[in-house]
């Protein structure tokens, strides 16, 4: 940790931050992170900034500190959104330097933490990072510019509108051999005001880095092998942890002794206390056996089975909390000939390769801890609640994740970490084995779906009636009164609104109280709800007698949701030769999606396996994210939910047997491999000037647009994941 | 005990018994060699024992003493990287990266025994090792990249 210069602040007109002495001569300058993000994002931001007592968290009202500009002229933008694959830190990097009219060679990522420079409460997740972090970073940046612009001009002599800029320099317009670059004026320009009216924003069509497919920032390290993630964090004198984990689902510890746990060599802490053991060692596999030693009492519940589970998740017309309504369905199937389907999908894991980890050091007047974790914040927040300390003193960094998925919104590896470093007043590293993830977190919840329909004439649907249930997704982490006002589990459905333009629509949630911990796996209910939806869509076009896809262009909406629908599709449609006949043996499928305001569309090509199974062999997908930062990362990101979704849609089922889960470990719950990765063609369109997510809306469709291909291949109709033809 | 890793010697004690992957990892703060599973199945470990790909989760570290261990931190040649290196990162395959290491130790062990592979051979000999982020399409595309590398280093942008 090197140590920073001390700063001296000014807030300036409109609440900007400038700092001046730093780095001899540098300038920094942040903006307050105003609530600019939208309603989802603001849900989850309650749900990851909550311990479960408080009232609701909100966004920091805090100076944030964006951007650092050295001497030489090169700029740091801190960026509190953390890099789990998705390819965040390039995009927002990209959106700075181009508002910042810097080169990309100028601009470097720093890596947000607990204490700032930026504060983000709202942890990175359900794909609104550049989205919502497109505007402010660009006004902050755009600031930036037009202060050292001010600087500029005085320095040249002439007035801010004589002058042009780029890479990193102004220029006299007319003569462009006068110039200054930007490391140059750091120093004059903190001494500066802010402009007092909002700065003018770089127009789309003078865009030089935003929409190009500059390489990933964070590449080079992870090819390498030199990037650090939390199972890699490593310091002074540290030591390794393990946590007494309950024998059975819904166990507490009821006693905890250290036996003979203390003696055991390497053995350097013991840890015994209600609800809480775990033991501290100068090897994992030493802490390990530690835990194996002590004496340790269990109160277990009666042993929970898989039917227990799906008997809890029935959805059925009429129950549950209204989510949408339009028209009157009741009344509109009503003596009509209704088409009605069911959908089942299973519980799954997140599977994310690097298993929980952190590394934390309690120290008398601070902690630091480096930490895997999508919340920062609510991982300093849990640290401190854990340790009866002030969130102030817990410095928390995060590191690079080896995947996530949902499945790093908590704090489990941080809080444990910590309450072992307290004990051994050493810094403890805590690591989870692959068994421990399996059978300790959380997964994925099961879903239960009813579908009704009637059709009009022109393969229109007149009413239709979706009644969804599901376990939690994020309820379990809201208070009481939350739940209560939120009513229905709002990430379970995800994906589950009818967004074709039907007369009569009713959509319901039903939460399902399970006895295993469920919750967020990336998309939230999105893939579960599309299977549903997209497949029955699928099976009414059958029964209209319409093309599936010219079934779906019919029944969008005439508004711009509806647009952006019916061009994704087409892209699709096109490019898959659809229509056309198959290859000998292999059909086609189509299924599209329009979520967290991101459209896609995707069919697929499928064959059976002579040995049984189903063979995926091209997908074409089209995804409209409205404005690609960087269109390489929307193809990345569209691929990689493509794939991960075909893991769910031919693999994955995680069961429990006898109280736990029955798979320990990836003998018992494989994933896709190469060998059934299919080939890939991805179109990404643009709709328009503001970014919307690409880290999940992608994989909405996946599932229906296999089934669909299937179906008409065999003529069989498959409900339920993962699909099997046998 | 005397371990040869990426051609440097380091002595780690012969007691207990212990795999290759957390002598690297914890003892000797190689960390670019990855955990996932610990039972062999995901890949995430591999290192090459004399060239031959190995899963050092499922490798005691006395069956590598004698051996010439390399890792990811050794894959490249100081400044240069490997083809395989090289054509990773040019098709910008990771994502998270964590499967990563695996991935491209395994490619670069594969291509050394067969340099200009077939689709079919690609499949077999990378279809064992776990990437949750999916990013298999560009991983069989690098490694038809990487081969064409290493017969024409000249082809490395």
């Amino acid at each position: 940790m090197s140590e920073q210069p001390p700063r001296r602040w000014r807030v300036t007109r409109r609440g900007f931050l400038i700092g001046a002495g730093l780095l001899g001569g540098g300038l920094a300058l942040g903006a307050t992170l105003g609530v600019t993000v939208g309603l989802p994002a603001l849900h989850l931001a309650i749900a990851n900034g909550l311990d479960g007592a408080g009232p609701p968290a909100s966004f920091t009202t805090d100076p944030q500190l964006w951007f650092e500009l050295t001497p030489e002229g090169r700029v740091r933008v801190a960026v509190p959104k953390v890099e789990m694959g998705q390819g965040v830190h390039t995009a927002l990097a990209q959106i700075a330097a181009d508002e910042l009219e810097l080169s990309w060679e100028q601009i470097e990522v720093v890596q947000s933490g607990s204490l700032g420079p930026v504060i983000d409460e709202g942890g990175t997740s359900a794909s609104n990072s550049v989205s919502s972090l497109f505007t402010p970073l660009r006004e902050t940046a755009a600031t930036l510019r037009e202060l050292l612009r001010a600087e500029a001009a005085a320095r040249l002599g002439v007035a801010p509108t004589a002058l042009s800029v780029a890479a990193g320099a102004f220029f006299v317009t007319t003569d462009p051999s006068r110039s200054v670059g930007y490391g140059a004026l750091a120093e004059g320009a903190a001494a500066r005001e802010a402009p007092s009216a909002p700065p003018l924003l770089k127009p789309a069509s003078a865009w030089t880095i935003i929409g190009t497919s500059v390489p990933r920032v964070d590449l080079p390290a992870k090819i390498r092998g030199t990037a650090i993630y939390g199972y890699d964090a490593r310091t002074e004198g540290m030591l390794y942890g393990a946590i007494a984990r309950p024998p059975t689902l819904g166990a507490t510890l009821r006693s905890a002794a250290p036996g003979s746990a203390a003696s055991m060599p390497g053995v350097v802490a013991v840890v015994a206390e209600p609800e809480f053991a775990g033991a501290v060692a100068e090897s994992r596999s030493a802490a390990y056996a530690a835990v194996g030693a002590m004496e340790l009492e269990w109160a277990e519940q009666a042993p929970i089975q898989q039917e227990q589970i799906e008997a809890l998740v029935q959805a059925a017309p009429g129950r549950g909390v209204v989510i949408q309504r339009e028209g009157d369905v009741g009344a509109a199937l009503r003596g009509a000939t209704i088409i009605s389907a069911e959908y089942r999908t299973p519980m799954a894991a997140h599977a994310h390769l690097e298993p929980q980890a952190a590394l934390v050091d309690v120290r008398p007047d601070r902690v630091i801890a480096y930490v895997s974790t999508q919340s920062p914040m609510f991982a300093a927040q849990a640290i401190a609640s854990a340790l009866g300390r002030e969130p102030q003193t817990v410095e928390l960094h995060p590191t690079y994740l080896g995947g996530a998925f949902g499945r790093r919104i908590g704090a489990d590896a941080a809080v444990e970490a910590a309450r072992l470093s307290a004990a051994a007043r050493r810094p403890v590293h805590v690591g989870w084995t692959r068994s421990e993830e399996f059978r300790n977190g959380y997964v994925r919840p099961p879903t239960h779906h009813v579908l009704r329909a009637t059709l009009g004439p022109g393969g229109r649907i007149t009413a239709i009636e979706h009644s969804q249930a599901s376990g939690n997704v994020l309820l379990s982490v809201l208070p009481q009164l939350l739940r209560i006002a939120f009513g229905a589990d709002f990430g379970a459905w995800r994906g589950a609104r009818i967004s074709y333009a039907v007369p009569n629509i009713t959509t319901t949630a039903e939460l399902a109280d399970l006895p295993i911990a469920t919750g967020a796996w990336r998309g939230l209910g999105l893939m579960a709800n599309l299977f549903a939806v997209e497949s029955f869509i699928d099976e009414l076009a059958h029964a209209a007698g319409v093309d599936s896809v010219e079934f779906r262009v019919i029944n969008a909406g005439d508004d711009l949701r509806g647009q952006r629908m019916r061009a994704v599709l087409a892209s699709v449609a096109e490019r898959s030769g659809w229509g056309s006949a198959a290859p000998q043996g292999r059909a086609r499928g189509v299924a599209c999606s329009i979520d967290a305001n991101t459209a896609a569309a995707h069919v697929a090509e499928v064959s059976l396996k002579p040995e049984g199974g189903i063979r995926v062999h091209k997908i074409w997908a089209a995804v409209d994210p409205g404005l690609p930062i960087n269109p390489d990362g929307v193809v990345a990101q569209t691929e990689g939910n493509i794939t991960m979704g075909l893991s769910s849609v031919l693999f994955e089922r995680l069961t429990v047997r006898d109280g736990r889960v029955a798979a320990g470990n990836f003998d018992a719950y494989p994933l896709l491999t190469m060998r059934d990765a299919p080939e890939i063609d991805v179109a990404v369109l643009r709709s328009g000037d503001v970014p919307y997510g690409v880290g999940e809306p992608p994989m909405g469709p996946i599932a229906a647009a296999v089934a669909n291909a299937v179906f008409a291949l065999t003529g069989k109709r498959l409900r339920e994941l993962p699909l099997s033809v046998a | 005990m005397k371990l040869t890793i990426n051609g440097i010697a380091h002595e780690v004690a012969e007691q207990p018994p212990r795999m290759l992957l957390w002598v690297l990892r914890d003892e000797l703060g190689l960390t670019g060699t990855k955990f996932g599973c610990g039972i062999g199945v995901c890949g995430a470990c591999t290192v090459h024992l004399d060239g031959m790909a190995a899963r050092s989760c499922q490798t005691l570290v006395g069956q590598a003493s004698e051996k010439a261990i390399t890792t990811i931190e050794g894959l490249a040649d100081g400044d240069s990287l490997h083809p395989v290196q090289q054509a990773f990162l040019e098709g910008q395959v990771p994502q998270c990266g964590w499967c990563m290491s695996g991935q491209m130790m395994t490619a670069a062990a594969f291509l050394a025994t067969n340099a200009n592979p077939s689709d079919a051979e690609i499949t077999e000999a990378m279809g064992y090792n776990y990437c949750r982020c999916a990013t298999y399409v560009r991983i069989r595309r690098a490694v038809v990249r990487a081969a064409a590398i290493a017969a024409s280093p000249k082809e490395a942008a």
